[in-house]
């Protein structure tokens, strides 16, 4: 079930990424780190790691063509295995927390990226600020939006909706 | 209740085989400053041998073939060498041949600086001994001026004298015959004497007196008085001398200056006038 709900996760990532980008919007959410998110609160560091890296890889694939196969993975891979840690310590529930935790996360990856490619390639390339900041935002939203989209009793609400209907 | 795998117990340790294993995809795509990346200088580490035996098979099958092309030339060639020195080998000997001529007639006008008028020079084609006579065939004849009489002389000395003429060949009667004979002279004693021929190859000194001290290595010249040969010409020296118990003469061996086995081009001198005999060599014993 796990592997499931993940591969529909990364099918639906793939998807959203390549609309967004034929869309040439900037600052578009990073829908890939929402599987790992999620596989991190779920099923703790392996699943996280693994999602992680299916998740790079697929992003290095689709999103950027022509770069380095792995890079995204290596970071993805390190921030599923981080938000794992930290949710095995903490209970993150609240969604302004979620979407700290997210916003964070998309920071720290960047971040990450930033010094692989130094390590590798030997010149340091800073990603813009502002598309940064927006990337981080719009995951952050877009994480939330859907944290509390699942978290929301859709049949109970239906079945009590229902119930006063009849009585 | 079933342990959970290691990598569950301690996901650091997954961690580091995803990250490694990132990393080595990662440096395997990175391309160095020699434009290479690091996993094609990998393939290249690894294929290198096997492209180092293709290269070397490509090497040697090249050697054969230019092995084989040289040879196919240096086979055309070796034949062709082989031709030029087969020739170049019979103009060398053809050219010995007549160097050797050259060096006979060189020292046979040497010997003879002014033949006399009338002098042929001739060829000895041909030696021939029949028991105690010895003679020799010259491919000059009657047609050549060739007459009875004539000396044959070589550069070491004289050989004979003419027998018979034909047209174009003439008989000579060498000296070593049983019945030639020859006027001589011992040139270091004077002594005149006649020497006959012993039919073996050689010639006998007769009627020098005992008393003369007469020794190996003694000269032999012709004296001119026979009428036959003119004087000075080298006979020989004398071989050996020896004496009967009673004989009141040597008997002297001559070791013959020409040999006609060794001699082709020889010196045919017109016969001797009678006014060119001399009278019983005066001034000598």
């Amino acid at each position: 079930m796990t592997s499931l709900r993940l591969a529909a996760a990364l099918a639906l990532s793939t998807l959203g990424t390549l609309g967004l980008g034929a869309l040439g919007l900037r600052g578009t959410p990073d829908l890939f780190l929402l599987p790992v998110g999620d596989s991190a609160r779920r099923g703790g560091p392996p699943l996280a790691m693994v999602a992680g890296l299916l998740a790079g890889l697929l992003e290095d694939l689709v999103s950027a063509p022509g770069r380095l196969v792995g890079l995204h993975a290596f970071t993805k891979i390190l921030v599923g295995y981080l938000l794992a840690a930290v949710a095995a310590r903490t209970v993150v529930e609240k969604p302004a927390a979620v979407g700290g935790l997210l916003a964070g996360a998309v920071l720290f990856e960047a971040l990450v990226l930033v010094l692989l490619l130094w390590i590798l390639r030997g010149e340091v390339l800073f990603p813009a600020p502002l598309v940064l900041a927006l990337r981080a935002v719009s995951t952050a939203a877009v994480g939330t939006a859907l944290h509390v989209a699942v978290r929301v009793p859709w049949r109970e609400r239906r079945a009590a909706r229902r119930r006063m209907k009849l009585g | 209740m079933s342990t959970p795998p290691l990598t569950t117990r301690r996901p650091e340790i997954l961690l580091a085989v995803l990250l490694s294993g990132c990393l080595v995809a990662l440096s395997l795509q990175v391309r160095r400053p020699t434009g290479e990346t690091l996993g094609e200088r990998w393939l290249q580490s690894l294929l290198a041998p096997f492209v180092d035996t293709v290269a070397g098979v490509r090497t040697a099958g090249g050697s054969v073939s230019e092995w084989s092309s040289s040879r196919r030339a240096l086979l055309a060639e070796n034949a062709r060498l082989r031709g030029t020195v087969e020739r170049l080998e019979a103009d060398l000997l053809r050219l010995r041949d007549s160097e050797r001529d050259r060096d006979r007639l060189l020292a046979l006008f040497g010997a003879h600086p002014s033949p006399p008028a009338g002098t042929l020079a001739a060829r000895l084609v041909a030696v021939e001994s029949a028991g105690a006579f010895r003679t020799a065939l010259l491919d000059r004849g009657e047609g050549d001026g060739v007459a009875p009489d004539a000396v044959v002389v070589a550069a070491e000395g004289v050989l004979g004298r003419v027998v018979a003429v034909g047209s174009g060949t003439a008989r000579v009667q060498l000296l070593s015959d049983r019945l030639a004979a020859a006027g001589v002279v011992l040139a270091r004693q004077g002594r005149a004497a006649v020497a006959r021929g012993d039919g073996k190859g050689g010639a006998a000194v007769h009627y020098v007196p005992a008393i003369e001290p007469v020794e190996p290595g003694d000269l032999i010249v012709t004296s001119g008085t026979d009428g036959i040969y003119p004087g000075d010409l080298r006979v020989g020296t004398v071989k050996t001398v020896t004496r009967g118990s009673e004989s009141l003469f040597w008997e002297i061996q001559v070791a013959m200056a020409a040999d006609p086995a060794r001699t082709a081009r020889v010196f045919v001198l017109p016969p001797v006038k009678k006014s060119d005999v001399r009278p019983g060599a005066p001034g000598r014993k």
